[in-house]
């Protein structure tokens, strides 16, 4: 009897104590960023005052528009070179294949900030002052190694047999691709762009390093705002964030459903 | 067969071609710089000069790589404690809601890195609702931040996700009549997790402890917002010769001492790998 209750309630307390330490700190920026006060740890009513400040501030507002033209650049351009690489990668004979798969897995296991100081100093050797330029061109950088990993695990996982049917059908190899490979890739492909944007759209270390003066992405232009003390509307700047990535992942992971893949899609996000 | 062949690596080659260009050449540049040297006016300038690395063997040096070390080493340990129990309760217990608790694990990490640690200091903070808890203890510290476990918190907190998917994997991937095996062998619950559920799993908890050291030691975001000078951290004195400093060929040099840190410690890993593929 008491085993049974130690085996039954012992994962709940496990679990519960886990999400509420994970989720404290997104909370408490979420509760503090309708805070009518200026205090950071003593809620004095509901407010809207920290969005007002945000939406009226130029550069911040001015930082999201320049993530989001980064972000969707970056997304369009590591898409179209990744799809390509994962295809010919995961098709090709020889040690070509493993090789380009070990290529590609580097800049994932390389820390942020040993790839921001790269970027930074190839800019400078080839004479680029940092400008939105070197910050897209960075960033597609790192998410194409993204979209290769996520579309090489699914491309393992479909079956060669259908592209071989078409083919013995008569499709050439070019169209046993287009016409069947592709499209059977396409909810992972789509679902792999927006994760990318989300990634680019929140990266800071790369980001830092990347970016010039000018047109500062939100992530950097809030990092500054926080190294200059601690101020509200930095709450409400991550609020909208946060929904704004809660939205991309939610859509990320309900692709493959919808499109009658069985799973949720979280093995994108496990590189399973 | 073969013509397609080449076909086929033509289509990988323009992404590889960029990551060439983009990521390995940008790296050799970080090591040719780190020979550098930089001229009166702070421009760093090629050279054949090992100054940076004589400057990396002054003390203060090794104490911040040893204390990025030993937080980074401290935050993977600290993950694997919490992550283990955490995917183990999923994995087991998690029925039909497998999937939505593993979401509900992942879905923060999607959250700017940022405004986590940002909201991890807030709590954490001297007037912060933790605080005021642990005011009320007749015992606790007396502050939290600036200290080098919230520094260790704040990176296992950065990174815990990254231990919980493979060890949650590698606990999904266990045959259940392993442990049913265990237990008809009259091994008790402890004994089976103890002796074949952990040590069949132990893939998992390394792939884990090498995709959160490698992050922890590079970090210097939660020794910035959660730390003091007592526990700046390597990735803190790189940002800073390169933002403040201006030594860049010294901040190239702490680049490359970083990356060959992190190559032993992957290599060590993947020979590790091996070993257990030929066995």
């Amino acid at each position: 009897m008491k085993r049974g209750l130690v085996k039954s309630r012992l994962p709940f307390v496990v679990l519960g104590v886990f999400f509420l330490v994970l989720y404290a700190p997104i909370a408490a920026v979420v509760l503090f960023s309708f805070n009518a006060g200026k205090s950071l740890s003593a809620f004095s009513g509901f407010s809207l005052r920290w969005y007002r400040e945000f939406f009226s501030d130029g550069a911040l507002t001015g930082s999201v528009a320049t993530s989001v033209q980064v972000a969707a650049v970056a997304m369009a351009g590591s898409v179209v070179l990744g799809t390509a690489m994962a295809v010919g990668a995961s098709r090709v004979r020889g040690r070509f294949g493993a090789f380009a798969g070990f290529v590609t897995l580097i800049p994932l296991l390389t820390p942020e900030i040993v790839t921001g100081v790269a970027s930074l100093l190839l800019f400078k050797g080839l004479g680029i002052t940092p400008s939105l330029l070197t910050l897209i061109l960075a960033e597609i950088t790192f998410s194409v190694s993204y979209v290769a990993v996520i579309l090489r695990a699914r491309l393992a996982a479909l079956n060669p047999e259908v592209e071989e049917a078409a083919m013995d059908l008569g499709a050439t190899r070019w169209q046993a691709l287009r016409l069947v490979t592709l499209p059977a890739l396409a909810p992972v492909v789509l679902a792999a762009a927006i994760l990318v944007f989300a990634l680019v759209f929140d990266d800071f270390v790369l980001a830092a390093f990347t970016s010039g003066t000018d047109d500062q992405p939100l992530p950097v232009r809030i990092y500054s705002a926080m190294r200059f003390g601690i101020r509200p509307s930095i709450n409400a700047v991550g609020t909208v964030m946060l929904a704004g990535s809660a939205v991309l992942i939610a859509l990320a992971l309900a692709l493959p459903r919808l499109f009658g893949r069985r799973g949720t899609g979280l093995d994108l996000l496990s590189g399973e | 067969m073969r013509r397609h062949s080449r076909l086929w690596a033509a289509l990988a080659l323009p992404a590889l071609a960029w990551l060439g260009v983009f990521f390995l050449g940008a790296i050799l540049l970080v090591l040719a710089l780190s020979f550098g040297t930089t001229d009166p006016l702070g421009n760093p300038v090629f050279a054949v000069d090992p100054s940076s690395y004589r400057t990396l063997m002054e003390p203060v040096y090794a104490r911040v790589l040893v204390r990025s070390l030993l937080y980074a080493g401290a935050a993977t340990a600290l993950c694997a404690v919490v992550a283990y129990p955490v995917a183990y309760s999923i994995a087991r217990y998690g029925g039909r809601f497998k999937n939505v608790l593993i979401a509900a694990v992942v879905v923060p990490f999607f959250a700017n890195y940022l405004v986590r640690m940002y909201g991890w200091s807030a709590l954490l903070a001297d007037e912060g609702p933790v605080m005021r808890v642990v005011g009320w203890l007749p015992f606790g510290p007396e502050r939290m931040v600036s200290t080098a476990a919230a520094v260790v918190g704040g990176l296992a907190y950065g990174f815990v996700v990254f231990m919980i998917l493979p060890v949650y994997a590698a606990l999904e991937r266990l045959d259940p009549a392993v442990i049913e095996a265990g237990r008809d062998l009259y091994g008790s619950r402890l004994a089976t997790f103890v002796t074949v559920t952990v040590p069949a799993t132990r893939h998992g908890v390394y792939a884990g402890a090498v995709l959160t050291f490698l992050p922890a030691t590079g970090d210097f975001v939660s020794a910035q917002f959660l730390g003091g000078p007592e526990q700046l951290m390597i990735g803190n004195l790189v940002q800073e010769k390169f933002f403040a400093g201006q030594d860049w060929p010294l901040g190239a040099a702490l680049t490359v001492l970083l990356m060959a840190v992190l190559v032993l410690c992957t290599v060590g890993y993947v020979r590790q790998g091996v070993r257990r593929e030929v066995s």
